[in-house]
């Protein structure tokens, strides 16, 4: 059971980044797509 | 064997990898380059950055190599809650400071550093004293990533130090040069994705080469009760109570992270704080668990430096494709603070001291503020690499810098909230904080007796302020006060007579402490009514839409209406 808790509590933390990575990846590519769009600068 | 040796780039290998990393964010510089380059962009990116590159750039600023490797050590050091104890209260530094953020941008919505808005609020020392620790302060960062990429290049690769050292700031100086803040910012998200992929993929894959779970039950043994305790107390006591000190001074007095504040646009301030908040702490945990992994498997730091067991772990359990995917992810880290600082240098040179004590702000010319800019990011990386080759020691530059911006923390929060903070208040509060915090951090007075307990009982008041504020942010002064209240009297019975025995803890408590009791005490009979609404009017961009590099006769005229704005005669 505790070796099932430390693999959890060492193993979340890859798979949060990982979800950052895919929120501000898919907002970058929205803002670019955007930006496209409007025919100005992502920055 | 500890698998460094065997574990090294070959020399076309680490070239490959260099140029791809330094070769690919140079080309992002040439893809945004513009021919005119604008002064304000130069150092906000106009004030409206999207959300996507807003909270990339906020995670990887915050997150440099050193943070890695100390997570992993606090993990190595204190057992499983070490990562924990510097990762989380790292990251909720990040939230703690949005709601002030917020307040900021309010009455300030276009300046371009913290310092600036000292000037507009309170008058040259103030300003002179934000400007200086954070030139001070980034001229470490920009020396311990440089150092940092030196040691890890010099360990995985044919090349010694020295050309390792030379390689990163060439490399980063190469990238920021032309377009300041807009490239920082672009290549830091770049560099953030790479990071939590990596981190996302390397944490794992040491995981189960390394032969965890069941490591976790073979190498129990290798841990003290103290080191096995989620809620360890010498874990908080060491690395989470000073940390937590610490990194709100950091958050609140560093132009890194006021820079993407000013830049971001302002609806979108929260969700990147909060992203950010989420991406650091994930990031920097997640590569602390390594250190936990090394502490369970009974690994020792090569040459006894625990500096030593990240790219120790990497080299023995990763295949070289993977090792290079964490070389990439460090050099990253170390570049995307180091492009940060360049960044932020050159602002506070162009607004703090060309734009408003040199030119002044009506004279100031945006072409020479640009090439200010620019020779700025050069002489900075020139004496990053000299100091560098000092071997000073980085640690207590790092705690002398994090205690000014501790004794800077409640007058600059005070200054935008309380109309009666007056500059005589801020700048005689921060010196006599800082002339207190000197001699208890570094022993100058032998903390016995009742030198001892008049640090615990500033600590206490230390305390309480440090909670106070972190509450007020969210909830307003009344909560704020009865939880700082609360905080200060619950903490005193286990604080008198015990924590002056912790140096860098009680310097930092009391830092905080004696800057807002003297701040206060000088302020509350003060009839001074500051009007908040006169920052922004003094405060603001220095190049128009009309401004041209080609045309300073049009600047000058354009800062000379501006300027006529801002005149308080009729």
């Amino acid at each position: 059971m505790e070796t099932i808790a430390l693999s959890a509590y060492v193993l979340i933390w890859p798979l949060i980044a990982l979800g950052v990575l895919v929120v501000i990846t898919v907002a970058f590519f929205k803002e670019w797509a955007r930006s496209r769009r409007e025919g100005r600068d992502i920055i | 064997m500890d698998g460094l040796e065997s574990a090294q780039f070959s020399m076309p290998w680490i070239i490959g990898l260099l140029v791809l990393f330094y070769g690919g964010t140079f080309w992002i510089s040439l893809k945004i380059r513009k021919r005119k380059e604008n002064a304000d962009s130069y150092m906000t990116g106009g004030h409206n950055v999207g959300f996507g590159i807003s909270a990339g750039s906020m995670t990887a600023t915050w997150i440099w190599a050193s943070s890695m490797y100390a997570a992993a050590t606090s993990g190595y050091t204190y057992g499983i809650s070490g990562p924990i104890h510097y990762g989380l209260w790292g990251a909720l530094m990040i939230l703690f400071i949005y709601p002030f953020g917020k307040r900021i941008r309010a009455v300030a919505p276009r300046a371009h550093t913290l310092a600036e808005v000292m000037f507009a609020r309170h008058g040259r020392s103030s300003q002179l004293l934000l400007a200086g620790s954070n030139v001070v302060g980034s001229l470490i960062s920009l020396m311990s990533n440089f150092i940092a990429g030196g040691v890890l290049i010099s360990l995985l690769s044919p090349f010694n130090f020295t050309q390792g050292v030379l390689t990163v700031a060439a490399g980063v100086l190469l990238y920021t040069l032309w377009s300041g803040f807009r490239t920082s910012v672009l290549t830091d998200f770049i560099q953030v994705v790479a990071m939590l992929g990596a981190v996302a993929v390397i944490v794992p894959a040491i995981f189960f080469a390394a032969g965890f779970p069941a490591a976790f039950e073979s190498g129990a043994a290798n841990l003290t009760p103290e080191q096995g305790n989620f809620f360890s107390s010498e874990a908080f006591l060491n690395q989470g109570a000073p940390y937590i000190a610490a990194v709100l001074a950091y958050a609140i007095g560093n132009q890194t992270i006021a820079q993407r504040l000013f830049a971001v646009k302002s609806t979108l301030i929260r969700p990147t704080f909060v992203t950010a908040t989420i991406g650091y702490g994930s990031m920097v945990i997640g590569v602390g668990m390594l250190g936990v992994l090394a502490l369970y498997l009974g690994v020792e730091p090569v040459g006894g430096d625990v500096n030593n067991l990240i790219p120790q772990m990497a080299a023995q359990y990763l295949p070289i494709g993977l090792l290079a995917l964490f070389f990439i992810m460090i050099i990253g880290a170390l570049s995307s603070t180091a492009d940060s600082d360049l960044a932020a240098l050159s602002s506070i040179v162009m607004t703090d001291v060309y734009g408003q004590n040199v030119a002044g702000k009506a004279k100031a010319k945006p072409t020479t503020m640009l090439l200010i800019g620019r020779l700025t990011m050069v002489v900075a990386t020139a004496l990053a690499v000299i100091f560098a080759s000092f071997q000073l020691n980085i640690l207590d530059l790092l705690v002398f810098v994090g205690a000014l911006w501790g004794a800077l923390v409640f007058p600059v929060i005070a200054s935008f909230y309380w109309k009666k903070v007056t500059n005589k208040a801020f700048t005689v509060s921060v010196v006599v904080a800082l002339a207190v915090f000197i001699p208890v951090r570094f022993g100058v007075i032998p903390m016995v007796g009742p030198v001892g307990i008049v640090v615990d009982i500033l600590s206490v008041i230390g305390i309480g302020v440090v909670l106070g504020l972190m509450a007020f942010g969210f909830f307003g002064l009344r909560p704020a006060l009865v939880i700082g209240g609360v905080a200060a009297v619950a903490s005193a019975p286990f604080v008198i007579g015990f924590l002056h025995q912790y140096a860098t803890l009680s310097g930092s408590l009391v830092a905080y402490a004696v800057s807002a009791v003297v701040c206060w005490a000088m302020s509350v009979r003060s009839s001074h009514q500051f009007d908040f609404g006169e920052i922004a009017r003094r405060t603001g961009d220095y190049a128009t839409e009309h401004d041209d590099d080609t045309d300073p006769q049009a600047a000058s005229a354009a800062a000379a209406s501006r300027s006529r704005d801002l005149d308080p005669t009729p």
